[in-house]
């Protein structure tokens, strides 16, 4: 009987294929309705100390994937492949790493800058290492009327079609500046943690669909 | 009050009275006024030791503006290269109020705003000047943008550009010019939203309705074509057009003006809106679709609407 059982119930031949493709991707499985849209980081911002004096012409000198031009602007430009990120590295040591989509890739990325310089000779340490702007979009799908939208939540929002297109709403709790634009594309920037984003997202989903175009 | 005095047309003495309320010695038998602009010299009012009330008579100096307050007395004394009594007189008045309210008239004129708008304006500067919030901002911008802000109080808005065109020594309107405008509104109503409650930053958006009458008038258009204009702005509200309003109600007068057939170039309206006649033509191309149902019906019929081709 029990075997009866399992011959019926087998799964599929292809089933661990099909559980590897259809993976949730980590925005989803954190927002509160995977159904509906959810917000995809575009950058990440983080900073960290290196805890040495940089001589930025060596550094220019001997690197191909750098720019520095004291004229213009008082750090080192460099760039690198993987993670596809940028960074301006300042002759305090303090470094600026830009470009990243997540968490993980930011802090790999700033290290591998950091090997970069520790390979010139400095005495480099990787101190205080934080993110210090998350930027996230999305698309709602549906056009918002802004100009009831500014109606309806003054404190918050600032909207001049004269000077800017888009609606800039500073929400208060996470503190973050959502841009949101008349075709229902909206951005999310100013958070810390990738959580602000999506709790923003969820707080602004519903005064979206309040002013929805129809 | 009557006497007798010799009249000169009825050559002998007669009764004559003074009235004191329009300063006349009038002859009661002729009517002749023999001495007008009588002097009265007795008191004005009487002094009292314990009427300490607010109301003094004394009518001494300029009107006092309730804005500026005490300060501000306005003797100079002139003549002469710099001499010492000047120089004491020279004074400069803390911290430029003076000057701001006059920059604010001067805009004010220039917009030829109203003076409840002109007063609203230096109202909110003194508040802000009183909160010591103009120190570090440049005074022209500050005051342009507390004239903005007033005009759209008072419900007559005025555009962006219209006001960043007659601030202070700026010909041009750039993009980084309306920026740091804009950035100096969003202050204000950051710093006095705690003074002036709520009821401040109700302020609303701008749309076309409010500039509409304003530029059709400008444009010399008669009064049924700007209440077409009206009616058709208002219908395409619904529409879903992704443009400036400003923009829109150009690119609508612009339709209603070649359906009329009447002289306004495109020239004009881009002059007097201030929208760029690249961005009407655009704009204009964006309505055409939906031009037979943003138009009133009764002009509908009495238009032939293939006469709105391309541009």
């Amino acid at each position: 009987m029990a075997s009866q059982w399992l011959k019926d119930n087998q799964l599929p031949a292809n089933f661990h294929q099909w559980f590897e493709e259809n993976q949730a991707p980590d925005s989803e499985l954190m927002s509160d309705n995977p159904s509906g849209p959810v917000p995809t980081i575009q950058n990440i911002v983080s900073t960290v100390n290196l805890a040495c004096n940089l001589n930025l012409a060596e550094i220019s000198l001997k690197t191909m994937n750098s720019e520095y031009n004291p004229k213009r602007f008082s750090a080192v430009i460099m760039r690198i492949k993987e993670p596809k990120t940028t960074a301006l590295i300042f002759a305090s040591g303090k470094m600026v790493c830009t470009g990243a989509k997540t968490e993980q890739e930011s802090r790999l990325a700033a290290r591998k800058f950091a090997r970069v310089v520790q390979k010139l000779g400095f005495p480099v340490r990787f101190n205080g290492f934080r993110i210090q702007n998350m930027v996230g979009s999305c698309d709602v799908k549906f056009p918002v009327r802004l100009e009831n939208m500014i109606c309806g939540h003054e404190v918050y929002s600032v909207y001049e079609p004269e000077i800017f297109p888009g609606l800039i709403y500073r929400m208060k709790k996470p503190r973050v500046t959502i841009l949101v634009f008349a075709s229902g594309k909206i951005v999310i920037a100013g958070a810390k943690k990738k959580e602000d984003i999506f709790t923003a997202f969820d707080n602004i989903y519903p005064v979206l669909e309040q002013y929805k175009r129809v | 009050m009557s006497e007798e005095n010799y009249c000169m047309d009825c050559r002998r003495r007669t009764t004559v009275v003074l009235d004191r309320a329009s300063g006349d010695a009038v002859c009661l038998e002729c009517g002749l006024v023999l001495e007008s602009r009588f002097i009265d010299e007795t008191a004005e009012w009487r002094n009292f030791a314990d009427d300490s009330s607010g109301h003094d008579p004394n009518r001494v100096g300029s009107p006092v503006n309730p804005l500026l307050g005490d300060t501000v007395l306005s003797t100079v004394v002139s003549g002469g290269p710099a001499s010492g009594l000047s120089r004491l007189c020279r004074r400069p008045d803390p911290d430029n109020v003076l000057f701001a309210f006059n920059t604010i008239a001067d805009m004010a004129d220039r917009l030829s705003l109203v003076a409840t708008i002109k007063d609203r304006a230096c109202e909110m500067y003194k508040k802000l000047h009183d909160l010591k919030s103009t120190r570090g901002k440049k005074l022209e911008i500050l005051a342009a943008a507390c004239i903005f802000i007033a005009c759209r109080q008072e419900g007559k808005s005025r555009t962006v550009k219209e006001v960043c065109s007659i601030v202070n020594g700026r010909e041009c309107i750039n993009r980084a010019g309306m920026k740091e405008f804009n950035r100096a509104v969003e202050f204000i109503k950051e710093k006095l939203k705690v003074e002036m409650g709520e009821s401040f930053i109700e302020m609303g958006t701008a749309n076309a309705g409010d500039y509409l009458k304003r530029f059709c008038s400008k444009l010399g258009m008669s009064h049924e074509d700007t209440r077409i204009v009206g009616e058709t702005i208002h219908n395409l509200e619904q529409l879903d057009i992704r443009r400036s309003p400003i923009s829109i109600a150009a690119a609508v007068i612009f339709m209603i003006n070649q359906l009329t057939g009447s002289k306004i170039s495109l020239r004009d309206i881009a002059r007097v809106t201030m929208v760029g006649e690249g961005t009407i033509k655009n704009t204009y191309r964006d309505l055409q679709p939906y031009a037979h149902r943003i138009l009133p019906e009764r002009c509908v019929k009495g238009w032939d609407l293939k006469n709105l081709g391309p541009v």
